[in-house]
């Protein structure tokens, strides 16, 4: 049941974040394709790279929210003390809030893409589907940072408005001295991770190169120590 | 530590910065009937029981709940299957509605009783498809009251449950709490109501500034406490009545008021050879009593 009320206390948050992504993919590859691509063939691929960035944005956004929550707010709100006088532990009570984050943000990669998928068949601009799931898996391993960047913030902040604030602040602030610092940039740069720029063939718009197994493991071990320096936050913590 | 005792804690204390909320406290809660918690706000009552449920950590000191030692909660959660607790502040998941914030504690214990649950959501008519946020503080405190009692816990801990009742659920309130101590639950019961407490208390602790200043049953108050009103031909010193057990002694020229929790027929002797003119015992009640116990030294 623990699930169920993560579920419950991110639902609207999630489906907003999904609905609001979802619509502003399809109108941008219904609508906007005739101003961005002038020629035919190639310009598919095109557009799917600039969707892409639309969508890269939008879902850092959309997971510093669902970051947001757990148990520093609820102990805001109060109600904090039901829950830790429930016989499960602080760890499984984190852990299922972060496998519902985790769960969530997939599924905001994963639906918008479908989406783009679809609309762009009915729009008679095919594409595989292996170059949306390239897109969409470099998308969530890049950008889970950005999910255990929040649920910490979230687990060291109490404010309803302050917690998220500071959360996208330390994200706009990494996303420009990590894409700005010339010595910073093959390493930390990881919007351009998630964009897809690192495999992109600048010819064909097509993502192409072996998968980068490297960076993937570092960035997922990146957000593994945010979100388990949140847990070792949360178990230290009153209430 | 004893092994009759529900709760038991030696020297626990809880300081934040300089400031020290709990102060060596010695609490001992028997199994069995209902033990009351009393104490002025600020007097350190629900930093105790958040301690106890492993909310907090103590500074030092120890504690001992249903056997388990209060500092290996997180690694023994079962004990908490086997307590209910009621909060202070009444305060429950907001996004859910009252069908939904029950189906999810009734998942997490084994010792749900359906009938009762249903029983009590009549009684306190409850909504079941209304959220929690649109939900008044009362009709919280009754969803509260209602996810403790529909379970059979060993032991019930209740801070401040009260708030935001109705005198009719009230008073369901204070019946209930009989009914579950006749039926073998051990309830600490934290509360300012002192006269329900006093209707229904078996034992009485009283915390003052982090310290426990009182510890005894209600029969024991009832049996010894007294106050002692003497008026005599000329002001009697301080000293005269300073006696083991003397609470407080007020002299206003020639009248003397005096609080004991014992030897009263000591100061009754000592009245006697200053030749009192007028000597009046009477039995006190708690309020008195909690009033006389945390009132500024």
């Amino acid at each position: 049941m623990l699930w169920y009320k993560a579920w419950l206390e991110t639902r609207s948050r999630f489906l907003t974040l999904l609905c609001g992504m979802t619509a502003i993919l399809i109108f941008f590859v219904h609508h906007a394709e005739s101003v961005l691509l002038p020629k035919p063939e190639i310009d598919t691929y095109q557009m799917l790279y600039f969707a892409n960035h639309y969508l890269v944005g939008l879902w850092v956004l959309s997971v510093v929210l669902l970051g947001m929550g757990g148990l520093i707010r609820e102990r805001a709100a109060g109600a904090s003390s039901f829950t830790l006088a429930l016989p499960v532990s602080r760890l499984r009570l984190v852990g299922v809030q972060i496998a519902m984050g985790v769960a969530e943000s997939v599924a905001l990669a994963a639906i918008p893409w479908g989406a783009i998928l679809l609309t762009s068949h009915l729009n008679a601009r095919e594409f595989p589907i292996s170059q949306a799931a390239f897109y969409a898996v470099l998308l969530v391993a890049g950008g889970l940072s950005y999910f255990g960047l929040s649920v910490l913030v979230s687990s060291l902040i109490e404010g309803e408005f302050t917690a998220p604030a500071v959360a996208y602040g330390v994200t706009v602030l990494s996303g420009i001295v990590f894409g700005t610092v010339e010595s910073f940039r093959p390493y930390l740069d990881v919007w351009r991770f998630m964009g897809g720029d690192n495999q992109l063939n600048k010819s064909t718009y097509l993502l192409t190169g072996p998968f980068p197994w490297a960076s993937t493991i570092a960035s997922l071990t990146v957000a593994a120590m945010l979100l388990g320096a949140a847990v070792v936050v949360i178990q230290r913590q009153e209430f | 530590m004893t092994t009759e005792a529900v709760i038991e804690t030696c020297r626990l204390t809880k300081s934040y910065g300089r400031h020290e909320a709990v102060r060596e406290l010695n609490l001992s809660v028997p199994a069995g009937g209902i033990t009351a918690f009393l104490g002025k706000n600020g007097a350190g009552k629900s930093t105790t029981i958040k301690m106890l449920l492993g909310m907090i950590a103590p500074t030092s000191g120890e504690g001992v709940m249903l056997g388990t030692r209060i500092g290996e909660l997180e690694n023994h959660r079962d004990c908490l299957r086997r307590v209910a607790y009621v909060a202070e502040n009444m305060a429950l998941y907001r996004y859910m509605t009252v069908e939904q914030m029950i189906r999810f504690a009734r998942s997490f214990y084994p010792d749900w009783r359906e009938s009762v649950a249903a029983e009590l959501l009549h009684v306190y008519s409850l909504p079941l498809d209304r959220k929690i946020k649109s939900l008044s503080k009362g009709m919280r405190t009754k969803l509260v009251l209602l996810l403790a009692f529909a379970r059979n816990p060993e032991l019930l801990i209740l801070d401040e449950p009260s708030e935001g009742l109705d005198p009719v659920a009230h008073e369901h309130l204070l019946q209930t709490l009989v009914t579950r101590s006749a039926e073998g639950v051990s309830i600490f019961v934290s509360s300012h109501q002192i006269a329900e407490i006093e209707r229904i208390a078996d034992h009485v602790c009283v915390l003052d500034r982090g310290a426990l200043v009182l510890h005894a049953s209600l029969d024991e108050l009832r049996q010894f406490y007294r106050r002692i009103d003497m008026v005599f031909a000329r002001a009697p010193r301080e000293e005269e009545f300073r006696v083991p057990g003397v609470e407080r002694i007020q002299i206003e020229d020639n009248q003397a008021t005096i609080f004991t929790r014992w030897n009263t027929e000591e100061i009754l002797e000592r009245a006697k050879k200053l030749n009192a003119i007028s000597v009046q015992v009477q039995a006190i009640g708690l309020r008195e009593i909690f009033l006389e116990t945390v009132k500024e030294r």
